[in-house]
């Protein structure tokens, strides 16, 4: 009796161990079918994208679409010259750039190599708190804010902002440039040129961004919706990615490289830019290409506040001229174009939305290697 | 180089980047302050008795006595200025009558003048063809008095927006129905009522400038001359101003195109789209980060399936906004046209690789001796995931899922097509299924840009802007709490 029910249980723990380990195939198995659906998203933007982009070059072919810079969707004949767009796309991110890049960078620098802990745990909240905001907060702000008071006082904000951040820079590279000169004097006099020369060079630089500030402060902007209002504003937006991203890099090069660095004498600064930023490199590109992602694909701030205006401006990196991008195209577009679907004035959007939709690709590709190879080379 | 140059060069050095922190701390402030400050003037403000006035009538709220006291003391303080516009009507329709003497009008022309009827320019036009001799002086005499009439329409309707319909007047339009509620719009209403404004052409080289000449001008020596005065030092004793928190701002329907009323719909169909995203994104990315982070091993369809979610997550926002357009609306036909659902679906995609990589890191923070002591009690690995794992990381889970909140509330772009509306009721839930919302972030594109009158609703816009900001800043700072929180326990 007792040998057959011992049998009898050790059969059924077989089976049941059998159903459990089924049992769990199967939920590994639907864990990955959600896990795939969910990565299958992206495939399914691309061919949903695609089929409807395409028709728009089936329709009108590829050359009036990149080089025309006739933009009139709805006129009669229509031309679907989008080139303002892509340049207007360009240059607000560039200006973006030239914002956030530089900035973004040296707050990185800051908060990895040169603030106490204290201090850093303090500034992060106000990093993400600025990646927090909503772009269209942002967008508020360019248009009801930014824009009347470059209007007013255009000229006397670019000539502050020339002063802040000129001052510094210049000071630095005179002190730089003068030291590299003094080294080229004879000993006896050299400790008095070093002087003298540093002095001159210093007061050169002061003198001329005097004239420059003066100059700026003359200019009168004509409307406050420009590429220069966008870019401050995306540059600002771009800022906490170039930062996070960067400071990862620069935090990942490791306490070993600096401390050789330090042991060989170099100040601070000697290691932070000849060891720490280059080791760093391609974490720092990774991060200046995810801030020019977030610039590209930003759309309500383009919209709200770049003035829309579908022409490429005269001379071409003039600034203070509205443009139009991509992004607030296809927003401001699509709500006309919607009710006439299957035209090409539908299609043409799709057809925008893929170029965006290429290029992040691209970027991302690109990003996702340099990180890849800055933690590898980085061990 | 020289000690004491790279001595001074590496302080300045740090100097430029404290210097940078600091530019970075300062736009915030910059971009917050006046968000925060006139954000705040939708909520507090003075409000005239307009306001109250419209606040009893519509949805039966205040004290009624008290109002109703400070409507009839506010009309009583309006009485003259009322009188000296009737007094003034008075005086064209004698003028009128003299014309009519002076050159032997007929006998229809006096009776349009003692019955009032029709009104005196349209009296004016039909008089022209019956004034009898010398008809020239005539017309020239009526043109100018036609001229009179409508700088005094003029005045009388900026009377009307500041303080509402004159006396026996009806409207149908509710903002016309209304004097100014806010007592900073109402100085600025005095200020239009008080000066016309010209443009002044002397400088060719210059565009026309704006010049503001007193109102008080074109009617020196009539009965409305003193109402500029009067108007200017009664202006308070006219709107009985009062300091007012109206909190239900937030909680109000919106009257008349946001210029009555609150800011509801939007606020609730933010809610329904951020909290239906979440219902659509948390469980999928919890999964699928679960499977990421316990199942997953390094084959090469894990690393593709990786790159895949890397590049949803650098999508362009609008991209998304036209991908629910296409997939989710013109292709599944999830609703109709625009509803919150699709807009749910399209802003779950967007959030969705937030959501599984910030949840795949807290999943991984789980220390690895829980793991071990599930499985060492006989526990499968299923059970152990579900068990032990995921609810150990829960907190960390919960952080990320918080933060796609915020960032599903804030988004516009992907809604514009999926989701949004400029104008409507608040839905019910069921709704939700087949119905656009208004929502926060598309309200204040719209509002701010294409609104019909922008500048008279920017308290709405700002009111809008803050209480987004703040809903966002809300969930952020309870994910920064939360995960403060789970670094310390981990930390022991």
């Amino acid at each position: 009796m007792g040998d057959v029910n011992l049998r009898q249980s050790r059969l059924m723990q077989r089976r049941a161990s059998r159903r459990r380990r089924l049992a769990a195939f199967a939920g590994e198995g639907l864990l990955f079918l959600v896990t795939a659906a969910s990565a299958l998203v992206i495939l399914f933007i691309f061919y949903y994208i695609c089929r409807d982009a395409l028709p728009f070059f089936r329709l009108r072919g590829f050359k009036e679409f990149f080089t025309g810079r006739q933009w009139y969707p709805s006129r009669e004949p229509a031309s679907f010259g989008a080139l303002p767009m892509f340049f207007g796309t360009g240059l607000v991110t560039l200006g973006a750039m030239i914002v956030a890049g530089p900035m973004g960078v040296a707050a990185a620098v800051c908060l990895s190599d040169i603030l106490p802990f204290g201090v850093r745990q303090a500034v992060k909240p106000i990093i993400e708190v600025l990646a927090a905001i909503p772009s269209v907060a942002y967008g508020f702000f360019a248009l009801v804010v930014f824009a009347p008071l470059l209007q007013e006082r255009g000229g006397m904000i670019l000539s502050v902002g020339a002063l802040l951040v000129g001052l510094p820079l210049a000071t630095l590279l005179a002190l730089v440039l003068g030291d590299a000169l003094a080294m080229r004097l004879p000993h006896g006099p050299r400790a008095a040129g070093r002087l003298g020369l540093t002095a001159l060079l210093v007061l050169g630089a002061w003198a001329g961004l005097g004239v420059l500030a003066a100059r700026l402060s003359a200019v009168e902007i004509s409307s406050g919706r420009n590429a220069l209002n966008v870019s401050i504003i995306l540059g600002i937006m771009a800022i906490p990615t170039v930062v996070s991203v960067s400071e990862d890099a620069l935090f990942a090069v490791g306490r070993e490289l600096r401390e050789a660095s330090y042991g060989l004498g170099a100040t601070r600064a000697e290691t932070v830019v000849k060891v720490v930023i280059p080791a760093a490199r391609s974490g720092i590109l990774a991060a200046l290409l995810l801030g020019a992602m977030r610039a590209v694909g930003e759309t309500m701030v383009v919209w709200m506040a770049s003035g829309n205006a579908a022409h490429i401006p005269e001379p071409w990196y003039n600034l203070l001229a509205p443009v139009r991008t991509l992004t607030a195209t296809i927003a401001g577009d699509m709500g006309e174009a919607d009710h006439v679907t299957g035209s090409a004035r539908y299609h043409v959007l799709f057809a925008m939305a893929l170029c965006l939709l290429t290029f992040c690709f691209i970027c991302n590709l690109v990003s996702e290697w340099a990180m890849r190879r800055s933690k590898a080379k980085l061990g | 180089m020289h000690l004491g140059t790279r001595k001074v060069l590496d302080r300045s050095f740090a100097g430029l980047g404290i210097f940078s922190v600091v530019l970075m701390s300062a736009a915030l402030l910059v971009l917050l302050g006046p968000i925060f400050v006139r954000g705040l003037g939708a909520f507090v403000f003075r409000a005239t008795v307009e306001h109250h006035r419209f606040i009893l009538e519509h949805f039966g709220r205040g004290d009624r006595r008290q109002v109703q006291g400070r409507i009839a003391a506010a009309r009583q303080s309006r009485e003259p200025l009322y009188d000296m516009i009737a007094r003034h009507e008075d005086e064209l329709w004698q003028s009128f009558r003299a014309i009519a003497d002076r050159h032997k009008a007929e006998a229809a022309v006096y009776e349009m003048i003692e019955s009032r009827e029709p009104d005196l320019p349209r009296a004016l036009r039909a008089a022209r063809y019956s004034l009898t001799e010398d008809g020239r002086h005539g017309r020239d005499a009526l043109d100018a008095l036609e001229q009179r009439w409508e700088v005094f329409e003029e005045l009388r309707e900026k009377v009307r927006v500041l303080l509402g319909p004159l006396p026996g007047e009806q409207f149908a339009l509710l903002r016309k129905q209304y004097g100014q509620t806010r007592w900073g719009r109402a100085q600025v209403k005095l200020h239009d009522l008080l000066y016309d404004y010209d443009y002044d052409y002397s400088d060719p080289n210059q565009m026309g400038r704006k010049v503001y000449v007193p109102r008080v001008e074109q009617f020196e020596g009539t009965a409305v001359e003193p109402l500029f005065a009067y108007a200017e030092d009664n202006l308070h004793a006219m709107l009985l101003p009062r300091w007012t928190f109206y909190w239900r701002f937030l909680f109000d329907e919106s009257f008349d195109a946001h210029f009555f009323g609150g800011i509801w719909p939007a606020v609730l169909g933010t809610l329904y789209l951020t909290v239906g995203t979440m219902l659509i994104a948390g469980p999928t990315g919890i999964i699928a980060a679960a499977y990421l982070a316990e199942y997953a091993r390094q084959t090469w369809r894990v690393s593709l399936i990786r790159t895949c979610i890397s590049t949803l997550a650098g999508v362009p926002s609008i991209v998304f906004g036209l991908f629910g357009l296409a997939f989710f609306v013109n292709t599944l036909h999830v609703s109709d046209s625009r509803s919150v659902l699709a807009g749910a679906l399209t802003l779950a995609v967007l959030v969705l690789p937030t959501v599984i990589r910030a949840s795949e890191e807290a999943i991984r923070a789980v220390p690895q001796t829980y793991k071990e002591a599930a499985l060492s009690l006989g526990a499968t690995k299923w059970r152990t995931t579900f068990t032990v794992v995921l609810p150990a990381a829960l907190p960390g889970v919960l952080t990320s899922i918080i933060i796609s909140m915020g960032r599903a509330a804030g988004e516009t772009a992907p809604i514009i097509f999926t989701a949004a509306v400029s104008l409507g009721k608040p839905l019910k839930l069921w709704q939700t299924l087949s119905q656009p919302t208004p929502a926060l972030p598309w309200n204040i594109y719209n509002l701010a840009t294409e609104h019909e009158a922008v500048d008279e609703i920017r308290h709405v816009q700002y009111g809008m802007v803050l209480t987004l900001i703040v809903m966002v800043l809300a969930l952020n700072v309870t994910a920064i709490i939360l995960r403060a929180r789970i670094s310390r326990k981990l930390r022991g």
